[in-house]
């Protein structure tokens, strides 16, 4: 009743209306507001709204696991993160891994590798493609955050996430792509077939590195919010809503390297466009995720 | 050709003295010239008329219809163009636009007018720039809006004539000077009443220049003083006067008339709209009043003039004009016109500004005098002559004495007659009239308006066209028309209203008596006429300082001689003598630039004209040609060229004068309009408030009737009213009776219904008791039936009653029996009775205390179960806290265990770098140590032997070290390292740190890594720990330590074996180049360990064996 009373009434017509978040940041805060966060409503949250930009790295920080949820104890594990950061990239300046000149970005792939016991023999040794895919992922999220540990420990944790809680379905996406975009246009779908594109498609891209490099990141923390929140299934629906917006100069490739090409350097200016459409195609497809609670 | 030949045929016969012929060429004329629109016909008229000055032709080019204005104006600027035909042009130019044609707007775009301007500013002949610039003034009021392109050429034509004025080039006569000057000062004149402010500022750029200062000095400031201050220069601005919009809404004469506004030269001033002669003019130059008054009657004097007024003033005026002259007779009307122009102009200013107290002298005049005057004139807003001349007239109707009415049309006949008449005889009726006059019009405040509407006009227009019927030069006389009245007239203003309230009643007598002996009657009249004449001009002079100066005997005193007309003459004509005089003697300096250039021209005039007649008196011959010849001789062909120039040039002036007189008269019919039309609209009024006054009696009238009607209407009403209240008594009374009526039916009705009802009721109740007798019989036999039966029933009563008592008295017996016997048992009952009752209340309160407490203690067991809820629920909370502390902790426990995570990571990195290190150090010493090796192994062996006792009790404590060193995280793992990359440094460490550091069989057991490490290290602790202490001993720290190794193993094996299998390699290569040595090792090896024997060395080694194929286990 109490979080009734908070939300303005008029937040139900909004939503009939079509004017989507007006109350969001409202019932985020409210949700913030719980002493101990409830991850399941986050999640949910997170899932069906777009999360405003202030909030966003504090709940993405306790999604992926690096603030605990109760409030006390965030300034602690916070430091204790903090020290962690320190420690690792000190530990990896005394190495001499790394040094003030080398890119933050790799800093936090050498951080990342120390930490996982990966290092390499020497900074200088050839990048596996696993590296790639963090770099990409850490260049994205660089932009996305400011702090560096929160950088760091979000790039850790998402990329955690991609390997561990998303292992089993992230090799099943490019059927699912198929799938769907079979739903939404068999004839795009037919033409890539025949062109002999569709293996070729650039699935690492969007599915690896979950279009880190190839959306700009204030569309892509949008896609992100989504995957950080459990769902990494929205992503075949931004590649699908990307060929679907591009349907016209894809359907006038005919060669799977071009339209690979091609999608692999899409034209920024319509991402946003094109991650709205995709929200709204998951959230189509799949339904609207609905609080638990 | 023909047609030429025609054309000149025509042209003659245009001269010719036949009217009906000149009347029939002309209508030919006038055909051609509307079917032709050719320039030819115009052209050739214009060339005749140039050739002939032929006046039909004249007449035919000045009534020119609209095409053929350009050819004209065309041919006019050829003219022009050549010095000869220009003066015959210039004058053709101002007969034209004189009659203003309708084209008269294209003058200003023709070329004339710049070729006009051009011939203005470079001709040489004062006569040809005369014309030109009468022509010029002439057309300026019709094209003002011209101003805007020729202003400068006006200015500068201004500017050079002016000039010229003063510098007189040599050939040029005075007399032509004159004239020119008289047209520059009317160009002055229309320049700055057109222009003034563009006009000014030339004035002050053009005579700021030196050279120019002469002039200003000598010509244009005199003609400045005759100015007034244009209203234009305070309120208007250099681009506002040439707007055209401003010269839109004002024709020509508008213009005319605004230029003569601002003149101060009363022979120029317009004085419209109750505007009298300027004040200053006539209060500085009070002669000049009187003299500029003469000026026009001089003219017409000498043309025989015969304006209304001319006979007073011409005689009188002569002598003010021309002083060279010797002096006329002196009529006495006139001095008395002279004397009173003056007042009425020093009447002005109270009059325009309605001040109460005349500003000259306030003393001497009752201030109310001024106040009828300025009333009287607003209430009549008549142009002030007018009412002159209707003053005039009565005047001129009062004189029957003498001659009776005169007509109108012989008016200036008649006041011909007047002036040469008897001037006592003249005076006195004259006066006389006046006051008769005046007194009707104070007396009877309404009268002047029906004279003035029957012959006021009439009047007017006769006096118009009757001076230049007698007049030759009509222009003069117009012109004299115009300013003659305004003396006059106001002389009778002042006259008119204020005699009969102050000064004129009371001296009538005496002027009655002065008619008789008018030199006796001066102590008299001396005392009257201050009152009446203060203002005069005589006393304002000397007061101003100006004019008459201040040697002037005491000021009244030649008035009252003027006052009194017998002795008059004689005394104002020395006086006036004496004072020109005195003014032409010392005031040289002021009075002339005083003296208008038109007065010059006009006295100049006259001087000629005097001469002329002069000579022509001495002759008295009927021709002046026969005279000249007569004389002796032909005449000088030069004065003669002068005198005709002399006679154009007048000629000229006089066209220009007629002109202006066009324009007055034009602007006074427009007035005349307005009057008649404010008169018909007052007439209109006063017919309408008769109506009004008809009405309003009418109204009354009915007003009356109404009141009557409605009395008689409000009796009629009140009749009827007593009638009706009657008639509504009646029948109110009629009702009353009618509803008694009616009552009185109603009770007899229902009367009759209560006996009908009676009667029904009584039938009833005879039916009920036929049948009540029938039961009763009935019953009544019933009755004596159970009545039988009844007796019956009481004996058997009776009979059974006394079996009753007699039972009672038995049982009473009975009970007494009952009684005695019964006592004693009773009690016990009684005792059981009470115990019972005791029993049951023990119990009842047994019960109810049971009772209680299952109360208390079903309380009881609420109160625990809500505790226990309550404790539940605090359970749940606690477990529900617990879990989230747990929680808590957990989160911050991994936190704190990544963290850990981390430093091991962290610590491991750092183990690689330092075996990293420690390998490439090693492989450096390797290299070295491995020649040495061989020449020292020897002794390497021999000291191995001896140093391995020693390096066992070292190994022992260095271990204890190392054991105590595994509490902290980071130690456990660099013994280990060092056992592993170094183990043979350490062991041979332990032993250097005693003996020498030179030991060859400690690097080459090295070689072997753990395995000699170990043995050495494990005999070492085997000693005080126990068996296998080295791995389990290490408790958790210590198997951490191992997972540690075994994780880097893992993890790094690839790298690891890479290293090792180098450093095998070279080893290996090393032992077969060196195979004495290689064979002596082992010895070494397997020496070493029996040697040093101990109590348990056997199951020690076999658990140094397990430890070390473990160890290897791990290794590999």
């Amino acid at each position: 009743m109490t979080e009734d009373s908070q939300r303005n009434f008029r937040s139900v017509y909004y939503e009939k209306v079509g004017f989507r978040g007006v109350e969001e940041k409202k019932s985020l805060e409210i949700l913030l507001k719980d002493d101990r966060l409830d991850i399941e409503k986050l999640c949910t949250f997170s899932q069906r709204f777009p999360l405003p930009s202030m909030y966003r790295a504090l709940v993405w920080k306790v999604l992926l696991g690096i603030l605990p949820p109760h409030h006390e104890s965030h300034a602690q594990v916070m430091m204790y993160r903090k020290e962690q950061y320190c420690d690792v990239l000190h530990a990896l300046k005394v190495v001499r891994f790394v040094s003030d000149a080398t890119p933050q970005v790799e800093v936090y792939l050498h951080m990342y590798q120390l930490e996982s016991g990966k290092l390499p023999r020497s900074p200088s040794f050839p990048l596996e493609p696993e590296d790639e895919v963090f770099l990409a992922i850490a260049k994205a999220v660089e932009e996305m955050v400011e702090d560096s540990v929160d950088c760091y420990w979000i790039i850790r944790c998402f990329v955690n996430q991609l390997n561990n809680k998303y292992r089993e379905s992230l090799p099943q996406l490019p059927k699912a792509f198929e799938q769907y975009l079979n739903l939404e246009d068999s004839r795009l779908l037919s033409h890539l077939k025949t062109c002999s594109a569709l293996s070729r498609l650039p699935y690492d891209l969007w599915f690896k590195r979950c279009f880190a490099g190839c959306l700009p990141e204030s569309s892509l923390q949008r896609v992100w919010d989504k995957v950080v929140s459990g769902s990494c299934k929205i992503l075949v629906f931004v590649a699908v809503e990307i060929l679907l917006t591009f349907k016209i100069k894809v359907m006038a490739l005919n060669s799977a390297e071009k339209i690979t090409k091609f999608l692999e350097n899409i034209p920024q200016d319509s991402s946003d466009a094109i991650v709205s459409k995709a929200i709204d195609l998951w959230h189509k497809h799949c339904g609207t995720p609905v609080h638990s609670a | 050709m023909a047609q030429q030949a025609n054309l000149g045929e025509l042209l003659s016969m245009l001269d010719s003295p036949v009217l009906s012929v000149r009347d029939e060429v002309t209508a030919v004329f006038k055909e051609n010239l509307s079917s032709d629109r050719g320039p030819m016909l115009v052209n050739t008229l214009v060339d005749y008329y140039l050739e002939t000055k032929s006046q039909p032709v004249l007449h035919i080019l000045t009534t020119l219809q609209e095409p053929h204005d350009k050819h004209l104006l065309d041919k006019m600027n050829d003219c022009m163009g050549r010095a000869a035909s220009r003066l015959p042009a210039l004058s053709l130019l101002g007969h034209v636009i004189r009659l203003q044609p309708p084209w008269k707007h294209k003058l200003s775009q023709a070329p004339l007018l710049p070729s006009l301007l051009k011939c203005l500013k470079v001709d040489t002949d004062v006569i040809v720039l005369t014309t030109g610039v009468l022509v010029l003034i002439t057309m300026l009021p019709m094209i003002p809006q011209s101003g805007k392109q020729h202003l400068h050429d006006f200015f500068d034509i201004f500017g050079r004539l002016s000039s010229w004025c003063l510098k007189k080039p040599g050939h040029v006569t005075e007399i032509y000077l004159v004239h020119l000057h008289a047209s520059v000062y009317a160009l002055f004149h229309r320049l700055y009443g057109m222009y003034p402010c563009n006009f000014v500022s030339f004035l002050r750029s053009h005579y700021s220049m030196k050279e120019n200062l002469d002039t200003f000095e000598e010509v244009v400031r005199p003609m400045m003083e005759h100015v007034r201050i244009h209203p234009e220069l305070v309120t208007g601005s250099k681009d506002h006067e040439l707007d055209p919009r401003r010269w839109k809404r004002l024709e020509t004469h508008d213009v005319v008339i605004e230029c003569a506004k601002i003149s101060l030269d009363p022979a120029e001033a317009s004085y419209e709209d109750g505007d009298s002669v300027s004040p200053q003019v006539s209060a500085r130059f009070p002669h000049r009043a009187a003299d500029v008054a003469a000026s026009p009657y001089v003219d017409m004097q000498n043309s025989c003039g015969s304006a209304t007024s001319t006979p007073y003033s011409s005689s009188r005026l002569t002598l003010f004009s021309t002083p060279g002259q010797p002096p006329q007779t002196l009529s006495p009307p006139s001095t008395r016109l002279l004397t009173e122009p003056p007042q009425a102009t020093l009447w002005s200013p109270s009059m325009v500004c309605g001040m109460t107290t005349p500003p000259t002298s306030p003393g001497n005049v009752p201030p109310d005098l001024s106040h009828p005057y300025s009333k009287w004139f607003q209430s009549w807003g008549l142009p002030v002559w007018f009412f002159d001349w209707s003053c005039l007239c009565f005047s001129l109707e009062e004189l029957p004495g003498s001659k009776g009415s005169v007509p109108l049309s012989d008016l200036p006949g008649f006041l011909g007659d007047l002036a040469s008449e008897e001037d006592s005889i003249e005076k006195a009726k004259e006066e006389a009239a006046i006051s008769k006059e005046l007194s009707e019009i104070t007396t009877a405040g309404t009268e002047p308006l029906v004279p003035r509407g029957g012959f006021d006009s009439p009047f007017y227009r006769d006096s118009l066209p009757g001076c230049p019927r007698k007049n030759h030069s009509a222009a003069s006389g117009a012109q004299g028309a115009s300013v003659n009245p305004e003396p006059l007239n106001s002389s009778l203003d002042k006259l008119g209203p204020d005699t009969p309230k102050q000064a004129f009643t009371p001296i009538d007598p005496p002027c009655g008596g002065a008619n008789q002996s008018p030199a006796g009657s001066r102590e008299r009249q001396t005392a009257l006429e201050t009152d009446i004449l203060t203002p005069s001009p005589c006393k304002i002079p000397p007061q101003r300082g100006v004019g008459f100066g201040s040697g002037q005997p005491p000021p009244y005193d030649h008035l009252f001689e003027v006052a009194l007309p017998k002795t008059a003459h004689h005394f104002v004509s020395k006086k006036t003598k004496e004072l020109l005089k005195k003014a032409k003697g010392n005031a040289e300096e002021d009075c002339p630039p005083s003296t208008s250039p038109a007065e010059v021209l006009d006295r100049l005039i006259q001087q000629g004209a005097d001469a002329h007649s002069k000579e022509l008196n001495k002759l008295s011959l009927p021709s002046k040609s026969v005279d000249w010849t007569h004389f002796g001789g032909s005449p000088p062909s030069d004065e003669i060229r002068t005198l005709r120039n002399q006679l154009l040039l007048l000629h000229n002036q006089l066209l220009y004068e007629r002109f202006k007189r066009q324009q007055h008269a034009l602007r006074n019919r427009r007035l005349l309009r307005r009057v008649i039309r404010a008169a018909a609209l007052e007439e209109h009024n006063a017919a309408m408030k008769d109506q009004l006054k008809l009405q309003e009696k009418d109204i009354q009238i009915w007003k009356v009737s109404m009141q009557k009607e409605q009395a008689r209407y409000s009796q009629l009403q009140e009749q009827r009213d007593t009638m009706v209240t009657q008639l509504h008594s009646q029948i109110r009374q009629l009702q009353h009776d009618r509803e008694e009526f009616y009552n009185q039916s109603q009770e007899l009705q229902t009367k009759l219904e209560d006996c009908r009802n009676m009667i029904a009721e009584l039938r009833l109740e005879l039916k009920k008791a036929n049948s009540k007798v029938c039961h009763t019989e009935l019953l009544l036999s019933q009755v004596s039936q159970k009545l039988s039966n009844s007796e019956s029933v009481q004996q058997q009563m009776e009979f059974l009653n006394r079996q009753l008592l007699v039972l009672g008295e038995v049982n009473e017996l009975y009970l007494e029996q009952l009684q005695s016997k019964h006592s004693d048992t009773t009690k016990e009952v009684e005792m059981m009775k009470a115990a019972c009752r005791k029993e049951l209340e023990k119990n009842r309160s047994h019960v109810l205390q049971q009772n209680q407490r299952l109360d208390t203690s079903q309380k009881r067991i609420l109160e625990l179960e809500s505790h226990l809820a309550k404790k539940d629920h605090l359970l749940l909370e606690q477990k529900k806290y617990l879990e989230d502390v747990k929680v808590q902790a957990r989160g911050q426990l991994q936190a704190a265990e990544s963290r850990y995570e981390a430093q091991k990571r962290i610590t491991q990195v750092f183990e690689l770098e330092i075996l990293d290190l420690y390998g490439r150090l090693e492989k450096d010493g390797l290299l070295k140590k491995l020649e040495e090796e061989k020449a020292e192994a020897a002794e390497a062996a021999e000291e191995r032997l001896a140093s391995c006792k020693d390096g066992c009790s070292d190994s022992v404590t260095g271990h204890n070290e190392e054991a105590s060193g595994h509490n902290g995280e980071t130690k456990p793992p660099r013994p280990g390292g060092g056992a592993r990359g170094g183990g043979a440094s350490r062991g041979g460490g332990g032993g250097s740190e005693l003996s020498t550091p030179e030991k060859p069989p400690t690097q080459r057991a090295g070689l072997f890594s753990s395995r000699w490490e170990t043995t050495v290290g494990e005999s070492a602790t085997s000693i005080p720990t126990t068996v296998g202490s080295f791995p389990s001993s290490k408790s958790f720290l210590g198997m951490k330590a191992r997972e540690l190794f075994r994780n880097k193993s893992e993890s790094q094996c690839d790298e690891d074996s890479v290293t090792i299998s180098s450093l095998s390699e070279t080893l290996k290569t090393e032992l077969g180049k060196d195979p004495g040595a290689e064979a002596k090792t082992p010895l070494h090896l397997d020496g070493p360990q029996p040697s040093p024997p101990s109590p348990d060395s056997v199951g020690q080694l076999h658990i140094m064996d397990y430890d070390e194929t473990h160890q290897e286990h791990s290794e590999g």
